[in-house]
């Protein structure tokens, strides 16, 4: 069988030949996933995938992603589906209305076929926090597959399934896509409706797709994107996101700042980097070493504004409304305090606590106004640079994926792990990461690619023409000699 | 910079945060959130920045929807979703005390 494997436009004839049945894609998906055993889902919605495809059978083919499985990361709300943000909290949760995204994805007549495993709430580097065990790495399934949005980011990189989504807050799509050599985009702030994601830093969260290539990743951004009544900070701007693949990059300007490329880098990934720089110099485009400033406070920045907005959002979990609540509880008190307690698990507990602190009293102009200062500068440093580049590139993450066993004992190192892509957040702007090549243990490298707010055909056009030169074997059940 | 933070400083934020906490992880705590509130004391090594503060970085123009009656969500799942309820209402414990009551 092994239609999946097949481009998608082979897919998409073969569909419309009436050669296989969108069933197919549904059954050949939930045995790749079967068999890979990655834990990469929370929950498998098979019988409504089912039911999807046995009433598409009578559809007309209308687009390139018709029928096609697709898995959604567990913080999205889906109706009637348990969506459960990887937590304790809300291992009980049904929504009763679908996210925009949902709806969207089932508009186009897309299937959802499960719930991918995450970081709970979405923190952490690892999905280790998650309250259902870490997803693994098809690359070596010893080590983690990043996060948070780790078990979309494995279950692509297997190639169970074409499409996810995910989120990313803090870098949660790209670092996940670096670690498993995937690509996967961060839009835009506004690109993409935020209704019915669960919040955990509203400033800072966006929605993005998550595939094996390029191109697939801009098809699936032109489902997922566009205005939403739902979302205030949604933006009123349609595009098709694929207009400019294939395209001449010759003359383009690309900067890359220092500091991403600095010793906090394994020499490995640097050096790979380098390598990948030649490539984009033969296609024709310019590449310079440049100083960014407040780049290296990005961490700092995230710790606090991740932290204060994450407190503020999760005050919501009060074991009244929907979710866990504490058996038997003495007081109100008891169902706030003891409920949060059981709840929630030690990384969300210790980020709720500081961020907390970080908005009592005095604190919210001592720290939290300090880091919205610093973070209009860095936006700054940003806007400034796209005056004069067309892109900023630089490695995704600062080492390739370690090992699931590695200590987790340190509060900062989950943030340490997103030292490179947490400045794309602050800023609002877009950043894909890709595969760029394999350390010597062959784990994937990722570079990401950064441009200025709403410019994402841009990065797809760059990127394209980088994977296409690149020409890299991505299928980790390939076997045989990788092309590195 | 000091190692630890009080047991007092830890309750106090377990209080903001409405988590309760036990015994044991209140030294866990004592170590660990001082291990990110060192963290977060590096913004005082900032330099150079203005006033203008960034809370998010939305800058593209957006429609308000029309201020009128729309889809709302079936009262009777909003309810039927918390833990505990009864009939149209949610089950909270007595919050004012039947001592304090009028």
């Amino acid at each position: 069988m092994k239609y999946l494997d097949k481009s998608i436009i082979e897919i998409n004839k073969l569909l419309k030949e009436k050669k296989i049945k969108p069933i197919d894609l549904v059954e050949e998906a939930y045995e790749n996933i079967e068999s890979s055993d990655l834990n990469a889902y929370i929950t498998l919605t098979k019988e409504e995938a089912y039911q999807k495809a046995k009433e598409l059978e009578d559809k007309e083919v209308d687009s390139l992603l018709f029928g096609l499985p697709i898995a959604v990361k567990d913080n999205i709300c889906t109706k009637g589906v348990l969506t459960t943000c990887a937590s304790h909290m809300l291992d009980n949760f049904v929504p009763i209305y679908d996210a925009t995204v949902v709806e969207k994805i089932n508009n186009a007549n897309m299937i959802i076929i499960g719930k991918t495993n995450m970081d709970e709430f979405a923190m952490g580097s690892s999905s280790r926090t998650s309250y259902f065990g870490a997803p693994h790495n098809p690359w070596d399934t010893n080590k983690i597959s990043g996060g948070s949005s780790g078990g979309s980011a494995s279950t692509i990189a297997a190639r169970d399934v074409l499409f996810a989504l995910g989120s990313d807050t803090g870098g949660s799509i790209r670092q996940p896509a670096s670690y498993t050599g995937i690509v996967g985009m961060k839009p835009t702030y506004g690109r993409v409706s935020r209704y019915g994601l669960i919040a955990f830093a509203s400033s800072l969260d966006q929605i993005g797709p998550m595939t094996k290539n390029v191109y697939e990743n801009a098809l699936l951004l032109n489902v997922i994107s566009g205005h939403d009544d739902k979302d205030l900070t949604s933006a009123n701007k349609e595009e098709d996101f694929t207009r400019l693949i294939g395209k001449d990059v010759k003359g383009m300007k690309i900067a890359i700042p220092n500091f991403f490329v600095s010793d906090i880098v394994d020499k490995e990934i640097i050096a790979k980097l380098k390598e990948t720089v030649k490539v984009l110099e033969k296609l024709g485009a310019t590449v310079d070493y440049v100083d960014m400033k407040y780049l290296d406070n990005a961490v700092t920045l995230y710790q606090i504004i991740a932290m204060g907005e994450a407190s503020s959002n999760l005050a919501r979990f009060d074991g009244i409304r929907y979710g866990h609540s504490k058996e038997n509880p003495e007081d109100i008190k008891d169902v706030y305090f003891g409920t949060r307690a059981e709840g929630f698990g030690k990384e969300v507990k210790r980020r709720i606590m500081v961020g907390s602190y970080l908005l009592s009293g005095e604190n919210a102009r001592e720290y939290f106004y300090k880091a919205l200062s610093i973070r209009d500068d860095m936006k700054q440093e940003f806007t400034n640079i796209f005056k004069d580049y067309d892109f900023v590139i630089g490695p995704t993450t600062t080492t390739t994926a370690y090992l699931l066993t590695d200590p987790m004992d340190d509060p900062s190192k989950s943030f340490m792990d997103d030292v490179l892509v947490i400045p794309v957040n602050m800023a609002g702007i877009p950043g894909l990461n890709m595969p760029i090549g394999f350390d010597k243990n062959h784990m994937p490298i990722g570079m990401q690619i950064i441009a200025n707010s709403f410019e994402e055909a841009k990065i797809y056009q760059l990127a394209s023409a980088l994977e296409k030169e690149l020409n890299l074997e991505l299928n980790p059940n390939a076997g045989g000699d990788n092309n590195d | 910079m000091k190692e630890k933070l009080s047991r007092e400083e830890v309750l106090h934020v377990a209080e903001l945060a409405r988590i309760a906490v036990t015994e044991e992880e209140i030294e866990k705590y004592q170590v660990e959130l001082k291990k990110l509130l060192n963290d977060v004391e590096k913004i005082n090594e900032v330099k150079g920045y203005d006033d203008e503060i960034l809370i998010a970085p939305w800058s593209h123009n957006t429609d308000l929807r029309e201020d009128k009656e729309g889809e709302m969500l079936d009262p009777k799942k909003v309810i039927e979703n918390a833990p505990r309820h009864s009939g149209n209402y949610i089950q909270v414990p007595v919050v004012i005390g039947e001592s304090e009551g009028a």
